[in-house]
């Protein structure tokens, strides 16, 4: 600890190139110095796994009508996936339960896969202070189909609901107050979705004979290219599919009647 | 009695109690009723009944705030009864929504596979 303070302080001080490199050195020495050489390695928490799992399982338990799955990740986060008919219901549960008492919203939010079916996945985060514990609950649903708003759970979910109808169009039933809240006055599209172009519409400049700002269509200098955007690279070795395997043809039928 | 000696709770919003023990005996008589409303077999029933059940015995036996916030051991007897006022709302809801039903619709396919 002491000695990467030291490095900390040599790094921060050091502008040549002749400090770098003793820093360097200083680094490497300490590195020999240490006994364990053991990879470094996230430590399971068992203890915490397992009563998180517990909780997942009384609260699919508790509302089965509602919850499709539950699961606790890696990082002992608990995940709870719902039918998007049950957010008020499941909602208003986890904060009014007393073994739940999850009081407080901490953030809502969406992710756009525009592969599914329901291609937006609705996100809740939701903090319990008396067990000192987090939740989240996961729903979905599509362009069309709108979702219950949880303000009349939480209020905290009012702007959040805005937001998210705003970059993404998902639209909250019984919103109170559904309108934009983060894009420009008289924007048009939604911004986070997948499809919605980097650049935008729309580009605006300040117009000198009109003494305003205006704004117009897009014109780029450049043509659009195609990236190639896959990464060479396994990105989730731990979720590897095995490849399909061709049928095997039986030994009867392998060696056809010839004539 | 506790008023006499306690001033305030520390929570903004939360007053003292001056009746701790009559306010809890009624909230939880009140949650009950509304549980034997719930088919037996209901989870929530269940669960409710005997955490209700439990708190509701130590609130009948303990005549003593400060004992008897120990027994419960969620806090201060305020927090307790405001924990009794949303587990009540809770179950009223609940025998509305009925959510000891078999799930309404399976999630379509690959809906929660990660990654995608």
């Amino acid at each position: 600890m002491a000695a990467s303070l030291v490095r900390f302080v040599r790094g921060g001080l050091g502008r040549s190139y002749n400090l770098a490199r003793s820093a360097c050195v200083l680094q490497q020495q300490t590195r020999l110095q240490s006994s364990d050489t053991s990879p470094t390695i996230r430590p399971k928490d068992a203890v915490a796994h397992s009563q998180l799992a517990a909780f997942g399982e009384f609260v699919a338990e508790m509302m089965p009508k509602y919850i499709q799955q539950v699961q606790v990740t890696c990082f002992n986060e608990l995940e709870v996936m719902i039918h998007p008919d049950g957010v008020v219901p499941v909602l208003t549960f986890l904060k009014d339960h007393t073994n739940a008492q999850f009081r407080n919203m901490i953030d809502l939010t969406a992710v756009d896969v525009p592969s599914r079916q329901n291609r937006f996945e609705i996100v809740y985060h939701l903090m319990s202070l008396r067990y000192n514990s987090r939740i989240r609950i996961k729903t979905y649903t599509d362009e069309l189909s709108p979702v219950d708003s949880v303000v009349s759970v939480h209020n905290a979910a009012n702007w959040y609901e805005r937001e998210v109808w705003d970059m993404y169009g998902v639209f909250f039933a019984n919103h109170p107050d559904l309108r934009r809240i983060l894009t420009d006055y008289g924007f048009e599209g939604h911004p986070f979705r997948k499809d919605f172009p980097l650049s935008g519409y729309v580009e605006v400049r300040y117009d000198d004979e009109m003494k305003r700002v205006v704004a117009e269509p897009v014109e780029l200098s450049q043509e659009f290219r195609k990236f190639d955007l896959n990464t060479p690279w396994e990105v989730f070795p731990a979720y590897r599919e095995p490849k399909e395997v061709a049928p095997k043809l039986e030994a009867g039928d392998a060696a056809p009647e010839k004539k | 009695m506790a008023g006499l000696l306690k001033k305030t709770t520390g929570l903004v919003g939360l007053a003292v109690s001056h009746n701790p023990h009559e306010r809890l005996r009624n909230l939880y008589s009140k949650i009950l009723a509304s549980l034997q409303t719930m088919p037996q077999d209901a989870a929530y029933r269940k669960y409710t009944e005997q955490l209700v059940g439990e708190r509701f015995n130590h609130v009948q036996t303990e005549p003593d705030v400060d004992k008897l916030e120990n027994k419960i051991n969620c806090g201060q007897i305020e927090e307790v009864i405001f924990q009794a006022e949303c587990e009540l709302s809770l179950a009223r809801k609940m025998s509305e929504w009925k959510p000891w039903e078999p799930l309404i619709e399976e999630p379509p396919n690959n809906q929660w596979k990660w990654p995608v």
